[in-house]
Formats: structure tokens, sequence, C-alpha cells
């Protein structure tokens, strides 16, 4: 936004410093008045040319790079990578460690959620909720640390299989955790219903029709709130989702507010499909047998080939486009995270609204701009 | 609609254009598909394929050959099939019809190829770089032969 | 008015009859003669406990171990205890946390936020990837060694540290600005 611009109207830039986000990004508004006339998404203030540096690991090595491509959403990264190489080697995952990756991503689900949902509330100023979810999330927090060993990034997925098994007494922690979590989340859910500020800032707000959201690309929970029922678990299953009963969670108003009613609907969602896995789970090997693939598996060279996996994401549509020339390192990453159509639809979403609802509009994207730098 | 059909489809309303198409499995196909058209190439495939949702856009780069291809991965709303969409360039001048007035999406993934690899996007709306500081421009960091890497970027190597 | 202005007239020969000079025990001093004075005496003593109980951390989170940072400002580790109180301002902050990887781009603009800050203040390394790059080690557009360019006091290791790790680190500086060993304000 170079050109001049005329008296009545002026810039104000947000960042890349703002609370608004966790992680730097600038918007630039052009204001008239209260209202927004145009605005700018300025990106790559932490880009860090991961898909350069995977170039240059090897498959194994990549494992530790893609967990810190989303920080929020570790695990779903690594199913996406692991599940490339998988695709290209042919390797069948037992079913074991195919339930021990569902439960990790659905933990890693409600723990996104949790964040974003309470940070959400923090940029309204509800800080009470942010409060709330946090210290929720630090329970759910432990049980993943209890069975990957980290909080943030696990490097927990290998080809083949996982690198640990359950801890012992998982599902006793688990159902404990659970009965706390969804107490809490049906009162976060008469919290929002019922307060009349929160309300008023989300009811009917950043209104996204399916058609448009649709043509802007967006994918997640954002396009699920506008009835769409695009989910990569149900539409193209990977790992176990076909065995598993769980529903598509949507609303159909595409407002904030419905946003936030789907994720937290998907967070009971997930703990449904985590509680059928502990009971469903059989017992056996956590790596194919008679395979040179185990917890530290060897250099391997994976067959010339390309392949497109997506996996369902916190945030949407999560792929990986993996391009292998037959040697030990891939010759080509590309990232497809799911938040960079989302925050790249603001612009248009923002025009007209006013100054205070651009925080309420873009925080209920729940962006995480580390993925979209890369 | 499944995979067949959609490329029997696509081949049959563009002969000229399409060639080296494939189905892979049930849900992948892949076709390449000559630069010129690749916009008349991509409206019939949303407007009559239901290709509706650009998953992205990037290129690969190619040095042996002399060619980088820009690949189009398109998924649907409506059925599981996605289709892997190449258009091969002439590594020296890069330049390809952007597909933004099709596919809204493909704004950022267009500014984020030109800026990474160098392909030049005709009729693009604001092709400027995205994620890289101006002065970083016209070193093409994600091609192959990105000179000095990492031994120039890296400060700390032992 | 004019009675101000008379007043105006005659202090100045008051002053002189006296001088400040004159009294005993009395230093004719500017602001910063006094700072340094104190900063040799007891009183910086208190000025310093006062200052290590209240280090108001600036919530700029960067990468990974942003995430972090925010978990450790809230109800669980409750940093509020130790009077570390998370701030969006830099205008409220006395503490800079670098948490992640500083880009190319982003320097300029961590730098300028750095300038708003006011002092004293003190920058916090937390993460591998503020301290040397971290796994990013080889990439085209990060920067490494951040220590060339800010004053860091401590240095957090780990990638991602632990929630727990900060708190130390806070303790750390704390002990420092206690010892008057840390490099925020000059002594």
């Amino acid at each position: 936004m170079e050109e001049k611009i005329p008296p009545s109207e002026m810039i104000v830039h947000l960042g890349p410093q703002h609370p608004m986000m966790p992680g730097p990004f600038r918007l630039n508004a052009r204001l008239k008045g209260e209202s927004i006339v145009d605005s700018e998404i300025d990106m790559g203030w932490i880009h860090k040319g991961i898909e350069k540096i995977l170039e240059n690991k090897t498959y194994l090595q990549g494992i530790t790079i893609v967990d810190r491509i989303c920080y929020l959403a570790a695990i779903t990264n690594e199913e996406a990578y692991v599940g490339c190489v998988e695709k290209l080697a042919g390797i069948e995952v037992p079913e074991r460690a195919q339930y021990i990756r569902v439960i990790t991503e659905e933990l890693s689900r409600i723990q996104s959620h949790l964040l974003g949902m309470g940070e959400y509330a923090s940029f309204l100023g509800f800080v009470s909720m942010f409060m709330f979810t946090i210290r929720d999330r630090e329970d759910v927090m432990t049980l993943i640390d209890s069975i990957t060993g980290a909080r943030v990034t696990h490097n927990f997925l290998r080809f083949g299989g996982v690198k640990d098994d359950l801890p012992e007494g998982f599902a006793q922690d688990a159902k404990y955790v659970f009965e706390n979590l969804r107490k809490d989340i049906d009162s976060y859910e008469e919290l929002y219903s019922t307060d009349d500020i929160y309300r008023g800032r989300t009811v009917g707000i950043g209104v996204l029709t399916p058609e448009i959201a649709k043509d802007l690309g967006v994918s997640g929970p954002p396009l699920r709130a506008t009835g769409v029922d695009f989910d990569i678990r149900k539409d193209e299953p990977y790992l176990v989702y076909e065995d598993i009963d769980f529903n598509v969670c949507t609303q159909k108003e595409g407002d904030v507010y419905a946003r936030i009613q789907v994720r937290l609907d998907e967070m009971r969602e997930s703990m449904y499909i985590i509680e059928q896995c502990l009971d469903q789970i059989p017992s056996g090997p956590l790596f194919p047998e008679g395979t040179p693939y185990g917890k530290r598996s060897p250099v391997m060279r994976v067959p010339a080939g390309e392949v497109f996996h997506r996996v369902e994401d916190p945030r949407g549509e999560m792929g990986f486009y993996m391009v292998s020339d037959g040697s030990e390192r891939p010759y080509r990453v590309k990232i497809r995270g799911p938040v960079y159509p989302t925050l790249q639809a603001l612009p248009p979403l923002l025009k007209g609204v006013s100054v205070a609802d651009i925080v309420s509009i873009a925080g209920s994207m729940d962006t995480c701009t580390s993925e979209v730098d890369r | 609609m499944d995979a067949r059909s959609i490329i029997a489809s696509l081949t049959d309303r563009f002969p000229e254009d399409i060639y080296d198409a494939d189905v892979e499995s049930d849900i992948r196909t892949v076709a390449k598909v000559k630069p010129e058209n690749v916009v008349d190439v991509c409206r019939y495939l949303k407007d009559e394929l239901s290709f509706g949702h650009l998953c992205c856009e990037f290129g690969i780069d190619y040095p042996d050959r002399n060619e980088i291809e820009v690949v189009y991965t398109i998924g649907s709303y409506e059925h599981p099939v996605v289709l892997n969409m190449k258009a091969v360039l002439p590594r020296d001048d890069p330049q390809i019809r952007s597909v933004v007035p099709v596919y809204w999406n493909a704004n950022w993934y267009e500014r984020e190829t030109y800026e990474l690899f160098g392909v030049e996007y005709i009729d693009h709306p604001n092709l400027k770089q995205l994620v890289l500081p101006e002065d970083m421009l016209g070193e093409w960091p994600l091609r192959k032969d990105y000179k000095g890497y990492p031994n120039k970027t890296a400060k700390n190597l032992v | 008015m004019d009675e101000v202005e008379e007043r105006e007239k005659v202090e100045p020969k008051i002053f002189d009859k006296i001088g400040y000079d004159d009294i005993p025990g009395v230093v004719m001093t500017d602001t910063s003669a006094v700072s340094d004075f104190l900063k040799k005496t007891k009183v910086q003593n208190v000025l310093n406990w006062g200052r290590k109980n209240s280090l108001w951390f600036m919530v700029n989170a960067m990468g990974c171990c942003g995430v972090e940072l925010l978990a450790t400002g809230m109800a669980h580790y409750d940093t509020d205890r130790f009077g570390i109180i998370p701030r969006n301002s830099p205008r409220h902050a006395d503490v800079l946390i670098i948490s992640g990887y500083v880009t190319k781009k982003y320097l300029p603009a961590l730098k300028r936020i750095w300038d708003q800050m006011p002092a004293p203040k003190w920058v916090i390394c937390f993460g591998d990837c503020a301290i040397s790059g971290g796994p990013f080690y080889e990439s085209y557009s990060t920067h490494q060694n951040i220590d060339e360019v800010f004053p860091v006091d401590v240095f957090v290791p780990g990638c991602p540290p632990r929630c727990e790790a900060l708190i130390q680190a806070f303790v750390e500086l704390q002990k420092k600005i206690e010892a008057k060993k840390d490099k925020g304000t000059d002594y």
C-alpha cells in the first residue's frame, strides 16, 4: 500500500509484535473513521526455510524438523511426513502403533483447541478464560508428556511405527483427566453462551458463507462452522479412523461464535475417539516384523516417486508433497499448511468491519504464524 | 465421479494440452499440462469436474533437465480424488500465466513460488515477495544450485 | 504577576547569600551524578532488591518456545508469585525473552522493540534457536548468534526448554541483579 491515501483515511499497522497471535505477523489496515477500507498482510517474520533444510537431511532426521513447523500440532505434522515416506516405501504400520498414533494426535488436537480457545478469549479481554483453559491444558499436556516424553516437540513417530508404547496405567489417567475435562468444557460452553459481552462481540461477526469459504480455500474449523462437513479423517481416511465412530462437528452460522463452538464440540469428539481407541487397542508389536525399521532405523533409501499425503490437523488440512529420487534424502518436500489459506482469507473478511473487530475475527481463525512462514 | 472418468473427461476436452495423464490409485491422479493453457484447464476443472479446492501450488527444480516444474495439487469438496497437475517450464526463463482468476487462494502460493524459485507469473495481481526480506529477492534460495548453501548461511558449523 | 516577578528577583539573591557550597554535607549535583553516586552506596542494593522482585516480561512468542512462554505466565506455573508478570507492551516490560528463531527480516523489528523498553532492561535467550540457531543452524533466513546483537544475561538451552527452566532462568537473573553482575544496569 504505497499509493497516496486521501486525507480522510489513515493506515494503522498491527504488528509485527502484537499480542493477537502466537508469533509475529503484520496487518496493515487502511481506515476510514472506524471502519476498514482495505487491509494487507505482511508475512515471513519467522520464515526459517524448512523446505530447504529438509532437502539436506536424511529421512529420519527430517522428523525432528517437521515437529517445528507448527508447534501446536507437532504430532499431526509428523503423521503427514511419516505417512508420505510410508506410502513411498510401502511400509505397513502394525495396528497397535496406528492406535497409539491416533491417541496422540487426538490429544494434540485437544490441547491445541484449549490453547486457541483460551487465547482467543483473552484477546477479547476475557483473561480468566485463558487461565481456566491453560489449567486444563496442563493436564492434557501431562498425558502427552507421559506417552511421548516431550511437551511441545515430540519426535515420536517413526517409519512403520511409534517410538514408545503407552505407559502403564495410561487408561486410568486418561479416564480421570477426561472426566474433569468434560465438566470443564460444559462450563466453558455455559460461560460462552451466557456472557452478553462475549456474545455481543462474536455473534454475527466475521460471517463466512459456505460458497465464499470454499472459494477462499479455507479448511478446518472455520470451514466446518459454515456447515461444510469437510474432514480428511472422513473423506480420505488414514490410520484406523475408518474403524472408529465419530461425528464431523459442524455449525450453520459461519460466524466467530460458531467457530469456537465447533472447537468445543471437536474436543468432546476427540475424547470419545480416544476412549474408543483405548477400548479397542490390540496388543502386538510397535514395528512391522521382519523389517529393519525400528526405533533407531538405519539410513534408509526410499524408492523414487512422488506422493501427496494429507491429514486432518487441528486447524484444517495438512498435506505433504514429497519427491524422492531414490537417495537417502528427499529431493523436494512441499508443506501445505492449513493456516496459509485461512490467513490469506483475512483481508476480504475484514473489509468494512470496525477496528475493534479485527482482533475478534483474526483471533477466531486460530492461526499459527510459524506454519504459514515455515 | 471416480478417478478414471475424470482423467478421461480431461483428456477428451483438452487433447492438445494434457499429456502423460495417469491414474495412480482411486484417489490420486497425475497429468501434465502445457503452460500456455493452464488457466483454461483450471477453469474447466473447477466448473465441470468440481475440483474446487486448490490444496497447494509450488515449484520443483530440476537442474539436470534444465526444467522447473510448477505443480498444482487440486482437490475437491465433493469427491476424494486429488489431481497433481504439472506444468514444465524452461529453467532460464520460467514464465506461466497466473491462475488467481480461477483459484483465489493461489495468490500467496504464486508469490512464494516467485520469490523462492523465480517463476514469473503473468497477470498476477500483486507479484512481490511474501516471506523473504526485500534484499534477498533474486537469490531464489530453493533452487538446487543456491550458492554456498549451507556453508555460507551457517555460522556455527563445526 | 508582579509579586512573582519580584520573588524571582529576590530569591537568587537569598541563594547567593547562603550558597549551596557553604552548607556542610550538601553537594550541588545533577541527576546522573546522583545515580552514579548512589550506585556506590547501599541505596543501590535496595533499588536492586525492588527491581529483581518485579521482573515483568514481554509476551513475544516467536516460535515453539513461545508456547511454553505463554503457558509459564498462566495459571498452572503462576509466575506472578515471584513478581514475574506477562505484559503485552514493550513499554511496560523489563525483560525481553527471545523465544525463537530471529530471522533477517525480523531482527530490525526486534531491535526496535528493544529500544522501546525503558531501562533498566534485561534479555533472556530462551531455547536453542535464539542461542545458536538450534535445528535451523543452516537456514538461509535466520540470524544465528543473537548474543552478538543483544546484551544477553541468561541463556536457557533446550528445544524447547520446559516451563520450569524459564522460571529457573528468572531466578538466575534475580541472583545476577542482586550481585550487581547483570548487563542491564551499568555499575
